[in-house]
Formats: C-alpha cells, structure tokens, sequence
C-alpha cells in the first residue's frame, strides 16, 4: 500500500513509468470484478479502460488518509459498474443471458482430469450466470467479498455504507445466489 | 442452557457462524436449532456450498492488449521504432556501466576458458569446442601441468642434495687436517712407530694438498622466464686445483 501511495506521488509530478506500474499491479484486479459483474469480456475490458481513464484524470484527489489506493480505484470501479448497469437496465431484459456469457476460461491445476476440468468449467459457467441474476447491490457485495477477498472494512469504504449494511448484504446475497443456484438444478460443493 | 433460536435469527447470523464469530453459546443455540429445523439445515448446508463455488471461480488473467490500451488511452500512443534506430536502440542499453562491466567479464571469462581448453585462435574450428574434444583437452593440459611440476620438483631435490654434499665437502678439508698423521709413512725407520693406534684406518693426505686437480660433477640452475612453473638444466664441470 505504501508503495502504491509512492507511485502516485511520481505519477503526479509526471513519472509515466509510475503509472504505467501502478496499472500494471491492479489492472488484473479491476478486470476480474468488472468481469464477474457484467458476466461479458468486452464489456468488462471497456469498463476496465474507463477505470483507469477515470483514476488517471482525477489522481490528484487521491487521499491516502481515505484509506489505500486499492481500495480507491475499487470504489471508482463500483461506480462506473453501478452506472453502466443502470445504462444497460433497459437492454438487459430483452436480450438473452446467454449471448452475453462468454465461456469462463478455466484455470484450474492441470493435474486435474479432464471431465473433472469439464465439470469445475460448467459449474463456474452456472455460478457467474447465478451471480448475474443477483440484484447489483447484492452481487457487488458478494464480488467484493467472496470473490476479492476484501474486508468488510474495506468493502465499507468502497460502498459508502455501514459494515452492518455490509454484512447483511454479503448474507442475503449468499442465501439468494443459492435459492438460485438450487432452482438451476444445480448441487452445492 | 441452550437458548432456542428462531429461523431469523439462524438466517441473520448465518454470516457469522460462516466467519466463525459465534460465541460458544450462540454456536451451541444455533446448532442446536438447526439440527431440529427442516428449513434451516438445508439453508446452512446449500449456503456453505455456495461459498465453496464462489470460492472455486478461477481468477481470469488479463487480456494482453487491455493493459496497453490502458496506458494508450492515458500516456498517450507510445512512438513506434523501425529500422536502424531499432538497433541502435538495443545497442543504447549496453552503454550502462553495470551492464558494459558484466558483458565485457563474461567476454573475458569466455576467452580464458576456451584458451584453457585447447582451442586455437588462429585456426578456430567448430569441432574443438566440441564436449569431448573440451574434455579432451582439458585433461591433456592438466596432465602436462602435473608431470611438468612433478619433474620440477624433483630437479629441485636434486641440486639441493647437490649443493649440501658440495657444502659438506667444503668444511672437510679443516676437520681433517687435524687428524692427518705427521709424518710421512716413508720416513719411518725400521723398528720405530710413528704412535698412532694401528687399527685406526690411516687418512689420505690428499686433503692436504690444495693443488691436486679433483673433478666433480655440478649443476646449476637456470630459471627459464617462460611459465613459472618450468625450469631447463645445465650441466657444468667444475674443477679444484690443488697446488
């Protein structure tokens, strides 16, 4: 965290290499969450570049008092997913989930079989379809907490709500995420 | 005591017993309406498979041309080098020092090695750097040290004993003045003795004469500035001349 906060610093008195690091370490991260809640790879390198776009124009509000970068550039992605949501709301009732479901790459161990591999890829499949039928409040909780392992300190941060908002949305998201789970036919690990 | 709970308060505190935040009490209130609710065992069961899948997503790498966009979209389309300039580029890195130093000890180390291991410089050949001929020659030229310095050491064990018997020979002629007799075995007249005690062996008198001509065999050494470890040999007669 340090570090990142280092970084910054360069990259406000002009360091491109800095910043070209700083995208380098978090680009992953970002790309990951904006995958997991649109459910659709180009929608999520779209949203990944808009992220970075966003925190590269308004770097110089950074605090790092307001907790780390990490954390920053989580919230400005919440915000640029909770908007694109809302812009694509109308489109997302007529077209089909699966059109916008690409195939999960699988990256399990290769020690595994491969009808093992075969069925963790369709489970993953089932589950991202699962979290995409979450409300967005719902699914960013569960994302921030079961997928990037974030602290519910942290994820208080970034959703600009009290940890007991937090908590209750992470326990009624899970509970939701396995009604419809179980209404897919599908059976839990 | 067991408290009994009620199905909201198993679901409103599902996501502490995940966590294991429970006090010991409360674990034992929620187990124990779990195992007596028909509705929240298979809640429980299926939302701890649930965190299982989740937990199971593989994280996805990151598109190779997204990070580059980013940084186009941002930085700014980053200047394309093409044909000379591109080689003199990658030449540009060999100009920092520590880089320049490494190079030039690898260059060096390269030479010494092969130099060792019998390859020609002025008639180089692809098959001397070969594994075998390597090892081949590698093996010849240790052997050719080892016999080297083996005959050197040897050679010189020889001219010290040389030299000591040369030294010791030196420091006889004083001792035995002492015990020459004095008089000549030819002045004896009949029926005397001269005094000396006749199973002694009687010296020579050659010591006593400086001018008798004595030949003996010497060798010197002559260090050779070729390799330090080499040594050639010269022979040398030497001759005392005794009045």
């Amino acid at each position: 965290m340090e570090q990142d906060a280092q970084l910054v610093q360069q990259c406000l008195q002009g360091d491109g290499p800095a910043w070209e690091e700083l995208v380098r370490r978090h680009t992953r991260r970002i790309y990951n969450i904006c995958y997991r809640f649109t459910g659709n790879g180009a929608e999520a390198e779209d949203l990944s570049q808009d992220v970075f776009l966003r925190v590269y124009r308004t770097l110089a509000s950074y605090r790092s008092a307001h907790g780390g970068f990490a954390t920053w550039v989580t919230s400005v992605t919440r915000n640029l997913l909770i908007d694109h949501y809302r812009r694509t709301k109308r489109d997302r009732i007529t077209d089909s989930l699966d059109d916008a479901m690409p195939v999960v790459e699988n990256k399990q161990s290769s020690a595994r079989r491969p009808d093992e591999l075969a069925l963790l890829g369709e489970l993953s499949n089932q589950v991202q379809a699962a979290l995409l039928k979450l409300s967005p409040e719902l699914r960013e909780a569960v994302i921030l907490r079961d997928l990037q392992q974030l602290e519910y300190g942290e994820i208080q941060l970034t959703l600009e709500i009290p940890e007991g908002t937090v908590k209750s949305r992470i326990n009624r998201g899970r509970i939701e995420l396995a009604r419809i789970l179980q209404q897919m036919g599908v059976r839990p690990s | 005591m067991t408290t009994n709970w009620t199905c909201e308060q198993t679901e409103s505190r599902l996501i502490d017993y995940l966590d294991g935040l429970l006090q010991p009490a409360e674990l034992a209130a929620f187990h124990g309406h779990a195992q007596t609710c028909d509705r929240c065992a298979p809640l429980i069961s299926s939302v701890t498979g649930v965190l299982t899948n989740l937990h199971a997503l593989p994280e996805l790498d990151t598109p190779p041309q997204l990070i580059y966009s980013i940084l186009d979209k941002t930085l700014g389309p980053r200047d394309t080098v093409a044909g000379w300039a591109v080689v003199l580029a990658w030449f540009r890195h060999f100009s920092l020092p520590r880089l320049a130093y490494g190079t030039a000890s690898l260059a060096i180390t390269f030479l010494i090695l092969a130099t060792a291991s019998g390859f020609s410089w002025r008639k180089p050949k692809m098959a001397d750097l070969s594994p075998a001929s390597v090892f081949h020659n590698a093996d010849r030229q240790a052997h050719l040290v080892y016999a080297r310095g083996t005959k050197f050491v040897s050679d010189l064990r020889v001219v010290y004993e040389i030299q000591s018997r040369l030294r010791q020979d030196n420091e006889l002629p004083s001792a035995n003045e002492e015990t020459i007799p004095q008089s000549a075995p030819g002045n004896k007249t009949p029926g005397s003795t001269d005094g000396t005690d006749p199973t002694v062996p009687k010296q020579q008198n050659r010591a006593n004469d400086s001018q008798k001509n004595q030949q003996v065999l010497a060798v010197t050494l002559v260090p050779v500035a070729v390799i330090p470890s080499f040594a050639i040999f010269s022979s040398a007669l030497c001759t005392r001349r005794n009045p």
